[in-house]
């Protein structure tokens, strides 16, 4: 093949000049430089080429490359310059950027998770439990006697499953996450700190403030000498940390069948509407749940306490009615 | 329950504000809902907890406050009752519903108003005075708590009282002028013919006291707290009396109870009383329990300092006696106090008497513990970050559904979990499936406005035999967020599919998971497919029929959804990832462009290539699905590009050519594929 390698140059050169784009040089590095440009050619012809004919033609072809290569990177400097110094404006930088949006955490999930987090930092092990209990776990164990009006249909919702293992006993949808501090304790020997969230039922009619499906979060420290006022020592902590570092808190005496002395934790903070809130309870662990989870009596001492997650969400964020995190409207989901 | 504090002053004098008062009460456990004051008093609804029925009265709380505050508390006194009177005619049939019936006679008695000073009281926490003797049996249970009916002596039959079950069939007018069917459930007072109360609940208007009574028979009794509550519920029929009996009233309140009574009957209504008797079923007597335990024993497990004197004289003051047996406090219960059973009981009191605000803070000793968290909070936490990631919202729903709509997804054939007590249909059912859950999501967005939507949420669904965790996802729409029109097209299955790999990508799958093509009801023809994770089918994905969307009330959006099971997840565990070396050697790619029937898989294409690849072949990149004017109807253009790479050296041109012409060929003869 014969090239006039002078006179390709020098063509070249002169295309070049009328070169006064971008897009124009892209043209020009194309036909030079492309996949199917002109060394390309040079190339494929280059491998067929006679062995007397290759050292001289391969040395003019990248003399050429060399060359044609300067060439453009020379103009594009040019070009660069030019744009610099004119005031032309090619992109209206005040249009919206395009990102591709993430989706969002469900508030409950993070409430939850934010919670786990505190207790995680403290040493406690998370755990979770079965939504369809026996009455067992969510009664017996719990010290909740057998007439109990909290065992009747008005208050428990059953369902039609057989117990494996006690078929005299019912199945039910867990009412309170309580019922996985026994399966906890029979399961694992103390010294234990754990957390259980899920999901509990109760045949509540729907308002603003009653949900029959809802969260909670259940907590359980059991070891040799746990004592009252560390459970006050270890709920103000959370306090602070779940919601700040100036609201106030106070224990008032309450009842629950599975703690004893038993407590409702209540707070309050500047600008709050009312003056305090309840926000969950607690107590000391009962010695007959002690008992059930097959514990000597007298060994271990513990406490325990369970909250709301969607009650915590409605106070930190102001939401007034618990059907919103269940209608899943996506500018609500959005929002968080 | 409602207390009135000026009826309260009769018993102890608090000598502070209403205000300190109301936080001293709340912070002894009596919760102070709501203060009203009104006519010179100050009435206070307070909270009374299950485990403290003697406090359902103004005498009970007004030991708590003598107790609270260490005020003196002064009782009403009651004259014992004189001498023996003539056996008043009462029969126990049901010895488990009542255990304790007395019954006291008062004859010529003068039925008028009650003096001004009961009146008030009582119409201060909300009762309408009636007549001097309805009056004071309200008053006199109110004070003390225990329940009281006076029925009109002479329109007894056979001047006799008999405790029984009633018959079926019989039936009674109540005081409130309802007649009531009656069955072998339900406890009744009866005269010698007929039921003339519902025991423990309401009287029988035949019998009540009216202006032209003359004698009465005063009721004191003591019935079964489980029966009483069961025939409230029963009967949908509650009042004070029932109130109280359901949360148990002490067995010797009742001959305080009748003895206070008839004393103010005595005094505000004149009489005489002619007859008497105190039937009693069980021979001992219901008393407190007595519990020892040590100062050091209730300072350890409340974290204080509390002296024994302090400790003795807040026990005291609640009713409670002290002794001392060697190092230890012997302390006996009041028969009021049934809730005291051990040790952990009397420290509650103890730091009720202390307060709560008064014991330290601490925190517990050693909180880390070798219990290992779940393990599939991390799985889980993992494929939600990456669902979030690809731009999808997550949800909660609820775990029940309505049968009839759960039906109508063509999913009711499943063997289902019933609830036994639904409130309402809505409930009846433990979902099979997220599907119905997220057709009323999608539902409730798309009539609000929000075509948009791409969810996603991990919850249980349930079976008769377990509950599983599953992941559902559901996208209809467009893909918006960019406003250069090019990338704005409805999402489609492939959105879909690509979420859900997205979402397991984190995941030892083995051999991954693949998509075979499946017929299923709720899905469109010819657009769904079961999941599968080797031998197993653990999900499907698809186009929702439309059918069913009209059924949930989406007309005009196409809605793909899938659901696959989280338990076979969580069995493959997380990835564990080591570290692959970057290939130092260049890799060839070329480029294949195929025309084939429409109804061949892609999916088989790629298992051929990569199986004839080996060991060459690094990778297969899916680049275009081509259906246009410049193919035949019935087929389709696939292109695709083949990466070949060798870790360890450089490919020569001829061994991928012999590989790349071999697949090249085989696709041809397998597929009836043309080159395009």
């Amino acid at each position: 093949m014969n090239w006039d390698f002078d006179q390709i140059t020098q063509k070249a050169e002169e295309e070049l000049r009328a070169v006064a784009s971008d897009k124009d040089l892209e043209a020009f590095r194309i036909k030079y430089l492309g996949r199917k440009g002109l060394l390309a050619d040079m190339y494929a012809a280059l491998a067929t080429a006679s062995k007397e004919e290759k050292p001289a033609l391969g040395k003019n072809i990248n003399i050429l490359k060399t060359r044609i290569t300067g060439l453009i990177d020379g103009e594009r400097d040019q070009i660069k310059k030019t744009k610099k110094a004119s005031s032309i404006k090619e992109l209206d930088v005040t249009l919206p950027g395009v990102s591709r949006s993430t989706g969002h955490k469900h508030l409950i999930t993070q409430t939850i998770e934010e919670i786990c987090d505190i207790f995680e930092k403290m040493g406690f092990s998370v755990q979770e439990g079965p939504e369809i209990e026996s009455e067992f776990y969510n009664f017996d164990a719990l010290n909740i006697p057998k007439d109990h009006p909290s065992r009747d249909g008005f208050d428990t919702f059953y369902v039609d499953m057989k117990n494996k293992t006690n078929a005299g006993q019912n199945m039910l949808l867990r009412s309170q996450t309580s019922p996985a501090q026994v399966r906890i304790m029979q399961k694992y020997k103390p010294p234990m700190a754990v957390l259980v969230p899920g999901k509990v039922f109760r045949p509540d009619a729907v308002d603003a403030s009653h949900s029959f499906m809802f969260h909670q979060i259940e907590g359980l420290v059991v070891d040799k000498n746990i004592k009252f006022s560390d459970l006050k020592g270890l709920l103000e902590v959370f306090l602070k940390r779940l919601f700040s570092d100036d609201i106030k808190m106070r224990f008032r005496p309450h009842f629950f069948p599975f703690t004893e002395p038993s407590a409702e934790v209540d707070i309050s903070w500047k600008g709050g509407k009312k003056d305090w809130l309840e926000i969950m309870g607690c107590g000391m662990v009962h010695p007959n749940v002690f008992k059930a989870a097959g514990y000597k009596d007298g060994e271990y001492t513990g406490l325990a306490f369970g909250l709301g997650v969607e009650r915590i969400a409605m106070c930190k964020y102001g939401i007034k009615d618990i059907r919103t995190f269940y209608e899943n409207d996506v500018r609500f989901l959005r929002q968080f | 329950m409602k207390i009135s504090l000026n009826w309260i002053k009769n018993y102890v004098k608090p000598g502070i504000s209403v205000k300190q008062l109301v936080h001293k009460l709340t912070m002894a456990g009596l919760e102070v809902e709501e203060v009203v004051s009104a006519n010179k008093d100050c009435v206070l609804e307070l909270e009374i907890t299950p485990n403290r029925p003697d406090c359902l009265n103004m005498i009970g709380i007004a030991r708590e406050i003598s107790a609270i505050l260490n005020k003196p508390l002064t009782l009403p006194k009651v004259k014992k009752t004189a001498t023996q009177k003539a056996n008043c005619n009462i029969v126990i049939k049901d010895t488990k519903g009542c255990t304790r019936y007395i019954g006291t006679v008062i004859e010529g008695v003068n039925v008028k108003s009650a003096p001004a000073w009961m009146k008030e009281a009582i119409a201060s926490i909300g009762l309408r005075p009636i007549n001097n003797l309805v009056d004071i049996t309200n008053y006199s249970l109110m004070e003390n708590g225990q329940p009281l009916h006076a029925f009109d002596y002479d329109k007894l039959e056979g001047g006799k009282i008999i405790v029984r079950r009633a018959k079926k069939g019989e039936t009674i007018v109540t005081l409130d002028g309802v007649e009531r069917k009656l069955d072998e459930s339900i406890l009744v007072i009866a005269d010698a013919k007929k039921p003339v109360a519902i025991a423990g609940i309401m009287g029988g208007a035949a019998t009540e006291v009216t202006a032209t009574t003359k004698n009465i028979l005063l009721e004191s009794a003591h019935f079964d707290q489980i029966l009483i509550r069961q025939t409230s519920r029963k009967l949908g029929l509650s009042s004070d009396s029932s109130y109280r009996f359901e949360r148990s009233v002490a067995y010797q309140g009742v001959e305080y109870g009748s003895k206070r009574a008839t004393q103010l009957i005595l005094e505000n209504a004149g009489g005489k009383i002619s007859k008497y008797k105190d039937a009693k079923i069980s021979k001992t007597q219901q008393k407190g329990n007595s519990v020892k335990l040590s100062v050091e024993q209730i300072n350890n497990y409340l974290g204080t300092k509390a002296t024994k004197a302090q400790i003795k004289t807040g026990l005291k003051k609640l009713g409670f006696s002290v002794s001392e047996a060697a190092k230890q406090l012997k302390v006996a219960s009041p028969h009021f106090r049934q809730d005291i059973l051990r040790e952990v009981d009397l420290i509650e009191e103890i730091a009720r008497i202390i307060g709560f605000d008064n014991i330290p803070i601490s925190l517990p000793p050693i909180l880390s513990c070798n219990i290992p968290s779940e393990p599939r909070r991390p799985i889980r936490n993992r494929v939600i970050d990456r669902l979030l990631s690809e731009g999808l919202d997550e949800t909660v729903t609820y775990a029940m559904y309505n049968a009839d709509l759960v039906g109508q997804t063509g999913q009711i054939d499943k063997k289902q979990l019933r609830v036994i007590n639904p409130l309402t249909k809505e409930q009846e059912l433990m979902r099979p499936s997220i599907l119905p859950s997220f057709l009323s999501v999608a539902a409730t967005n798309i009539n609000r406005g929000q075509k948009n939507i791409k969810i996603f949420e991990i919850g249980k669904v349930y079976t008769p035999k377990a509950e599983e965790e599953t992941l559902a996802i559901l996208m209809t729409g467009t893909n918006v967020s960019d406003w250069r029109p090019a990338s704005n097209r409805p999402v489609d299955f492939y959105d879909l599919k690509g979420a859900l790999t997205q979402a397991l990508e984190c995941m030892d799958l083995g051999k991954g998971i693949t998509f075979v093509s499946t017929e299923n009801s709720f899905y469109e023809k010819g657009q769904s497919a079961t999941i599968h994770l080797s031998a197993k089918v653990i999900g499907h994905i698809g186009k929702v029929d439309g059918d069913v969307l009209r059924t949930f009330g989406i007309k005009e959006a196409d809605v793909y959804f899938c659901e696959i099971s989280m338990e076979q997840v969580y069995m493959c565990g997380l990835k564990k990832n080591g570290y692959d070396a970057i290939a130092e050697y260049p890799a060839v790619v070329r480029d294949v462009s195929i025309a084939v029937k429409k109804d061949q898989d892609f999916g088989k294409i790629e298992n051929l290539v990569r199986q004839l690849g080996k060991p060459i072949l690094s990778d297969i990149y899916f680049k275009e699905e081509y259906l246009g004017e410049k193919i035949a109807n019935d087929q389709r253009g696939l292109v695709f590009s083949l990466t070949y790479q060798d870790k360890k050296r450089t490919l020569t041109e001829e061994e991928v050519n012999k590989v790349h012409e071999k697949i090249l060929s085989s696709i041809m003869e397998e597929f009836h594929a043309v080159l395009r």
